[in-house]
């Protein structure tokens, strides 16, 4: 069935790390990617993944849980491995074969490139882990809020995310209902080749295309009856409170950025 | 009683696909008093549905006028405070229902308005217990029944603190089960806070429930007047394309043969009791 599918992959809990506001989640998050970029040397990755599996273990995740959030793109990760240890060039050749070469700065390079990677899917997953749809949708309207000025529509975003979420499950049980009478039709959406197939899908899409903007439409009526006039002088309900914990999450990683920043550039500030 | 929706020689023009012009209403005169229940029935294209959208000024007269609460509604400053007095409640419970979770949708309304914080926590729990799914306040609306979907629906109204909700045939699309829960709530409404409800329907059974009955025609207004007035017409009714109670059909049939029965039988109950007689 298709109605099957859990909405994006959110991990209900009430842990430490699932109760911090979504606005401080999202900014960990860009800062992490920052704090990844910043560093260098041993140190600094063992400390980033010191810092991933501190959250990891906080937010009460099982760790295989994330760990497979890795899995769709671990043709990239190899990819970015291999290549960079054989184009990357240095002088400590460890291995060769006729024009293959690896050298110990590929071999290192490679091993940064992926490891940035695999901490930049850890970090990104553990927020859709935590943070449940609506309520991300909630935190990113409300980081955008202060671009208004610089025309980010940032209230007329949230609510195009929370309409999507909002019918994303009535559009597939339509698409499966559909399905299922274009097939008592005689329609046959499994077999043939690729362009038989598409040609195929057809039947389904024009119908669940025309209902969806039906859909639409009654939809706009029915805001409209119930006030809807864009994000002017709307109020919330859930109002987003910074607590105590989001100050020390921020600080943290703050705290993150300035060590690594002091790791990469530490001892040049040392010869000044 | 204080009027609350006042139409005079309402008329609604609308140009089709192939640029013909249609009367959907046609000279309507109506009053609806603060606190009644009327039903408005009629059949397909009769104009009761454009009717409805004229009291949230979702439609605005080609002729007459429309007033709520004295507001006209073709003033682009009443709007908002019309919609707020009106509160309007669709046909597919789907399509009106615009957030992913129960409490977040009946609060869209209040949202809208700038209803501060706080007072929103206390008008949606209170919406969602007048309508009685205080229990369903953290679900998805797509896990619910289409009953539920709609009693959601109606709690979204009820959010804003309208003085009349406007239902435009909302237990068109649902299961037996599913209509008496709307009906049930609709006339709990009506009894217990004194809200006017204007109820649109091709049910017959429903608009039994009403102080007074509404009938549509060809955009004009046909007839009115208590469901014992308005049913005793079995067969002008049934010229406009509508069934009377099927009580009434009985007890016209019957008369028609001859037996002696008394005027004003629509129910089951009081056929039956004559019958017997």
């Amino acid at each position: 069935m298709l109605t099957d599918i859990a909405l994006g992959q959110y991990y209900p809990g009430n842990s430490l790390i699932h109760k911090l506001d979504p606005r401080t989640k999202i900014l960990i998050t860009l800062f992490f990617i920052v704090a990844i970029f910043l560093a260098s040397g041993a140190v600094s990755y063992g400390i980033l993944w010191g810092f991933v599996f501190l959250i990891i273990l906080l937010s009460r995740l099982p760790l295989m849980l994330v760990l497979k959030s890795i899995k769709p793109l671990w043709i990239i990760i190899v990819l970015t491995m291999v290549i960079h240890m054989f184009t990357g060039q240095g002088e400590n050749v460890i291995f060769s074969w006729k024009f293959f070469k690896v050298t110990q700065e590929g071999l290192e390079m490679g091993l940064k490139m992926s490891m940035r990677l695999i901490l930049l899917l850890l970090i990104s997953s553990i927020l859709t882990f935590t943070t449940s749809p609506i309520v991300l949708t909630d935190g990113i309207e409300a980081l955008l809020r202060p671009f208004k000025r610089f025309g980010v529509p940032a209230h007329e975003l949230a609510m195009m995310m929370t309409i999507a979420l909002r019918f994303i499950p009535t559009l597939l049980e339509e698409t499966d209902r559909i399905m299922k009478a274009q097939t008592a039709r005689g329609a046959d959406f499994s077999s043939g080749n690729l362009m038989q197939r598409a040609k195929n899908m057809l039947p389904l899409l024009i119908p669940l295309f025309i209902s969806a903007f039906r859909r639409a439409d009654d939809l706009a009526v029915a805001m409209e009856a119930r006030c809807y006039r864009g994000g002017e002088g709307r109020s919330r309900m859930h109002e987003l409170v910074y607590y105590g914990r989001d100050y020390a999450a921020l600080a943290t990683v703050f705290v993150l950025i300035g060590l690594m920043a002091f790791i990469r550039w530490g001892n040049a500030l040392c010869v000044l | 009683m204080q009027t609350i929706i006042e139409v005079k020689n309402l008329t609604h023009v609308y140009t089709d696909s192939e640029n013909k012009e249609i009367k959907a209403l046609d000279g309507i005169n109506l009053e609806i008093r603060q606190g009644e229940f009327v039903a408005v029935i009629g059949a397909n294209g009769s104009g009761k549905s454009t009717l409805a959208r004229h009291f949230n000024a979702l439609q605005r007269p080609s002729e007459g006028v429309c007033l709520i609460e004295g507001m006209d509604t073709t003033v682009e400053e009443n709007l908002w405070d019309i919609r707020q007095h009106v509160g309007m409640v669709f046909q597919n419970p789907d399509n009106q229902i615009v957030a992913a979770i129960v409490e977040e949708d009946v609060a869209f309304g209040p949202e809208n308005i700038g209803v501060p914080t706080a007072e929103i926590r206390t008008r949606v729990d209170a919406a969602l217990a007048a309508v009685g799914m205080s229990d369903y306040a953290k679900h998805a609306p797509h896990l619910l029944s289409g009953g539920q979907k709609q009693r959601v629906a109606i709690a979204g109204v009820l959010a804003l603190e309208p003085k009349c909700i406007v239902l435009d045939e909302p237990t068109a699309m649902l299961d037996p089960q599913g209509r008496k829960e709307i009906v049930t709530t609709v006339k709990k409404l009506n009894r217990e806070k004194g809200i006017t409800v204007v109820y649109i329907t091709h049910y017959m059974e429903e608009a039994l429930q009403a102080d007074r009955i509404i009938v549509m025609g060809e955009g004009k207004l046909k007839m009115q007047g208590t469901p014992k007035e308005v049913f005793s017409h079995v067969r002008e009714l049934y010229a406009l394309g509508l069934e009377a109670p099927l009580a009434a059909k009985i007890a016209d049939d019957l008369r028609q043969s001859g037996l002696n029965l008394q005027q004003g039988i629509i129910t089951n109950e009081e056929l039956a009791e004559s019958i017997c007689r």
